[in-house]
């Protein structure tokens, strides 16, 4: 259950008044506090009032109770060991008020994240949900860094700023991310771009691992992420939340405000970021040219027109400057071989905030209103609009003063228009269904001096899906099917001679259906199945790149002829514990696909002026993944938690029977967190709560995947080097964190160290790898503050 | 109502990019290909000789075309390299680019002949060798060739740099062009 839900249901308890004295104030407030999960009570949780600063605890039974109370707003915080502390908002007026409160416990939690299991959330897929806490206590990681904190999810990166989420082993054109509802419209083309979302904006992250995901457009073949903003609360007062972080390693400092209020029918909503790095440091030198900034602001209007149509109105700006490593703008490999053999970059020095070339600047702008309808109590509507644009420039180090000049600059714009309709049956029978419509229009902006690498496109998709879920007895069946069909329109600009428009009209259906069935054996056991078929069309790059790709010293080129992509899925998950001691989580997959579209770097030579460059060209094949995401926990006593996780993946390309290139590595995790049971005295009265500690290692094994073989002349002849894929490491991390209820406002601090030991690594799935090692110890201050 | 105008204004805003789109993509001139390198030797008491790479669809598939030749041996010959970047019939000339950078690029000469040796007779401002203006001394007769590199910021004052050794050098590598050379008697 969502908190702003949680918030509603509280408001609902809270007695309408009637009239009485102006200032009454022998008023009492009781309530009852239990867990929101299995519906225990909570016994010994502060409860504490902003207004009065007075607080209580609650009894065995989970009751509170405050007296001489005054007519008049309070806002109650509460808080308990394994719980997050929540605030509740009630108006007492001239009666007493009883209120039936709900926390959050941890003893769910199996990652660091608060996960809403299958059995929970009533779907057969496995849908994992990262909490605001987590997102504020992990400020300043970018979204790919936050959903890799899932068991099974993983990031493929470029460095320490950019970087894409892998879910269950599939990236880029295979997975959605949806932000606010809205497809996420960016140039995902390459590893090198991260999505462009800022992940404070969210209070919420959801992670759908498998083919689910139908009722959203983009690709369900892979998982879907959502990023979504709370509801905003139904409170007349201006309430908001601060976050700082600084971190040691790039002195990188960001802050975050966020403000809000719902006066009397329009409620608003005001988020804004501004972050920025310097250089990061590995244990022996400096990353030059490795540091950020970003501003972005996020604002959303709500409306209720009446108890039936709700509309709300959403606009955010993401804008970011990235700098990418120095050592990385390599000419051919030769370079590669030089910087391989060194061991070192070419290029050290002390640490700067400076941004250079290359860097990538880019700009992403949404705008989204939607409207719900609600028929009657079982059926509503919803309809979408949204706008974006992505601006994308990327500079590199170029000849005759050209490096202030982009060599790609992109714009997209995209334009999408969704209708949704949903339908409760007595039967038990839920129905979902909806259209969608996604407009994209794609532009090379003139005067790079450098021919695309993408070409210049349209493209117009037109998706229908119906879900349908019914619950029987201790079972949820599930249903989704599908359709949509993609017509594209490219312009693109042949290499060889003379240089000429060359254009494609492509049209692609794809079929996507899924059947699922949720089992809840008892409350303490359940078992999920689901099998999906899913299609994806090839992408612009899979068909129409051209050109160099000078980070991977490679050429790529796309197949015009590419066909369509299919996949078929199959998902089996076990959730439980015993006694509430012991809890575990097991996610096994298996996917077959036919057709599977890859870059295959084991194509021709070719050489150019800058030297000879392996062709890369997309092609397929017929594939396999498998892989199991397992996490347990013991808890020992309610200060006492040891959790283990294990990722385990296997990837093959079965035509050629090797590894998947991209394919994350085995990962196994474990940790100890000790909560303290009591406030500890801090300065004056104020009081260190729910102090934290977790300490964490992380075992990250070795691809299978081949060597990967380089190419050169050495005075005419041809010549080959490989690189291997890197060694295994641990990693050894530390987690703290404590709340401190000031005055009026509640101070949460967050301290982490990640890479103790200082280690030195390369980790397989960050490109910068073949020139540098990466980051080591940084540790992490973060405060917010809720007022 | 306020919610059509919404409506309105995303549809407009969707037809006009729709409409926009048919244009033809603009061809980039593609500024800093390198299309033809001519490298040409002179002597006293030897023919001059130059040795041409010319790849005209640059970063395009086609392969380059490069012409060596011969050399006479124990001489001493004044090597000059001349970088150009022809597209539609269009010559931008690298080789000035370079020179007004010439602290952020250098060439380096390799060669599997014996006896064949490269000796810089350029500086850039800062003093050091810059590789566009060259002197090649031959020894005996022999067969083999020579690598031409150029790079985008080495590190020029790395050890050896100087002396023509690219091992330390880092940078970009921009050109890498070699000729098949015949030293004859």
């Amino acid at each position: 259950m969502s908190l702003s839900k949680l918030k509603f249901i509280t408001l609902l308890f809270i007695v309408v008044p009637f009239i009485g004295f102006s200032q009454n104030c022998t008023l009492t407030l009781t309530g009852h506090i239990s867990d929101v999960g299995t519906g225990e009570p909570i016994p010994y949780a502060n409860i504490f009032v902003s207004e009065t600063k007075k607080g209580t605890v609650s009894d065995s039974s989970g009751h509170f109770k405050l007296t001489n109370l005054c007519t008049g707003d309070y806002h109650i915080t509460l808080s308990h060991i394994g719980c997050e502390s929540k605030k509740v908002f009630v108006k007492i007026e001239e009666k007493d008020i009883d209120l039936n409160l709900k926390l959050t416990h941890s003893v769910h939690d199996l990652d660091n994240v608060a996960l809403s299991s299958s059995s929970k959330s009533k779907t057969t897929q496995k849908v994992e949900i990262i909490n605001e806490r987590f997102i504020s206590d992990n400020a300043g990681k970018n979204l790919a860094d936050i959903t890799s904190s899932i068991v099974g999810v993983s990031t493929i990166k470029t460095g320490n700023s950019i970087g894409k989420p892998i879910i269950n082993g599939l990236f880029g054109n295979r997975i959605s991310i949806l932000n606010n509802g809205i497809p996420q419209s960016g140039q995902q083309w390459g590893i090198d771009h991260s999505p462009e979302i800022d992940p404070l904006v969210a209070n919420k992250i959801s992670v759908i691992k498998g083919t689910a995901g139908l009722e959203y457009l983009g690709a369900p073949l892979g998982g879907v992420i959502l990023v979504e903003p709370e509801k905003i609360e139904k409170e007349p007062h201006l309430h908001g939340k601060t976050n700082y972080f600084f971190e040691s390693n790039g002195l990188s400092n960001g802050i975050n405000l966020q403000l809000q209020q719902y006066p009397s029918n329009i409620g608003w909503k005001a988020n804004a970021t501004f972050r920025r790095s310097g250089d990061l440091s590995t244990p022996d030198y400096t990353l030059i040219n490795t540091g950020v900034q970003e501003i972005n602001l996020a604002l959303q209007l709500e409306k209720e027109f009446s108890k039936k149509l709700k509309t709300d109105f959403y606009f955010s700006t993401f804008n970011t400057t990235l700098a990418i490593l120095r050592a990385s703008q390599i000419g051919n490999a030769l370079n590669l071989k030089e910087i391989t053999e060194r061991g070192i970059p070419f290029i050290t020095g002390s640490s700067s905030f400076n941004i250079d070339a290359p860097k990538q600047k880019v700009n992403h702008h949404l705008a989204k209103f939607h409207s719900k309808y609600s028929i009657d109590f079982s059926q509503w509507v919803t309809i979408d609009f949204a706008g974006q644009l992505n601006q994308r420039k990327e500079f590199d180090r170029r000849r005759g003063g050209r490096s202030n000049r982009p060599a790609l600059s992109l714009d997209q714009y995209t334009i999408y228009i969704g209708g949704k309709y949903f339908k409760r049956f007595s039967s038990g029978f839920n129905l979902k269904s909806g259209i969608q419509y996604n407009f994209i229009d794609n532009e090379n902006q003139a005067g790079t001096g450098v021919l695309p690498l993408i070409p210049d496109y349209t493209s117009h998709q037109i998706g229908l899906f119906t879900t349908l879920t019914k619950s029987y007895k201790k079972s949820v069946f599930e249903f989704g099917a599908r359709y949509d069909n993609i017509n594209q329109h490219v312009a693109t600009i042949t290499r060889d001679l003379p240089i000429r428009v060359e254009r494609f009209d492509n049209s692609f259906h794809n079929i996507s259906t899924s059947v699922g069935w949720n089992f809840a054996i008892n409350p303490h056991l359940s078992i999920s199945y689901n099998l999906g078929y899913a299609t994806r069309n090839p992408a612009i790059n899979e068909l129409y790149s051209s050109g160099l790709h000078q980070g991977v010293a490679a050429l790529e080129f796309g197949d015009p002829n590419l066909k369509n992509e299919k996949a078929i899925k199959t998902t089996l998950g076990i959730t439980g514990d015993i006694k509430e001691k012991f809890s575990f989580e097991a996610h096994g997959y298996f996917q077959k696909f036919d057709d599977y579209i890859f870059l295959n770097p084991r194509g021709q030579i070719q050489r150019i002026a800058r030297g000879a460059f392996l062709v890369f060209n997309y092609e397929q094949t017929n594939a396999q993944i498998a892989g199991l995401d397992l996490s347990t926990a013991y808890q020992f006593t309610a200060s006492l938690q040891i959790k283990a996780t294990a990722s385990l993946i296997d990837a093959k390309n079965i035509t050629d029977n090797n590894t998947l290139i991209y394919t994350p590595t085995n990962t196994f995790t474990g940790s100890v967190t000790y909560e303290y049971p009591k406030a500890i005295p801090f300065i004056g009265s104020k009081k260190l709560e729910n102090l934290k500690l977790t300490v964490k290692n992380e075992y990250v094994s070795e691809s299978t995947t081949e060597d990967e073989e380089y190419i050169y002349f050495e005075n005419n002849i041809k010549k080959s080097f490989f690189i291997a894929p890197p060694k295994a490491y641990n990693l050894l991390s530390l987690q703290s964190s404590t709340d401190i209820q000031l005055n009026k406002t509640r101070l949460r601090i967050t301290g982490n160290i990640t890479n103790i030991l200082n280690t030195t690594y390369t980790n397989y799935l960050d490109r910068q790898r073949y020139f540098v090692v990466a980051q080591g110890i940084n540790a992490t201050l973060g405060m917010s503050l809720k007022f | 109502m306020k919610t059509k105008s919404i409506v309105f204004a995303f549809l407009a805003l969707g037809i006009s990019f729709t409409s926009c789109s048919d244009d033809d993509p603009v061809i980039e001139n593609q500024e800093e290909v390198i299309t033809n390198v001519n490298f040409t030797l002179t002597a006293t008491g030897a023919d001059p000789v130059t040795f041409t790479w010319v790849d005209a669809d640059g970063e395009g598939p086609g392969a380059p075309v490069v012409v060596g030749g011969t050399l006479k041996a124990n001489t001493t010959y004044t090597a000059n390299l001349e970088l150009l970047n022809v597209q539609n019939e269009e010559t931008d000339n690298v080789t000035t680019e370079i020179k007004e950078e010439d602290e952020d690029h250098q060439l380096f000469y390799t060669t599997n002949i014996s006896g064949l040796s490269v000796a810089y007779t350029d500086e850039d401002e800062d003093g050091n060798p810059l590789g566009l203006a060259t002197t090649i001394t031959t020894g005996d007769a022999a067969k083999g060739s020579i690598t031409i590199l150029l790079r985008h910021e080495p590190n020029k004052g790395a050890e050896g740099v100087a002396e023509g050794n690219i091992a330390n050098a880092g940078g970009a590598n921009e050109l890498d062009a070699t000729f098949d050379i015949d030293v004859v008697e």
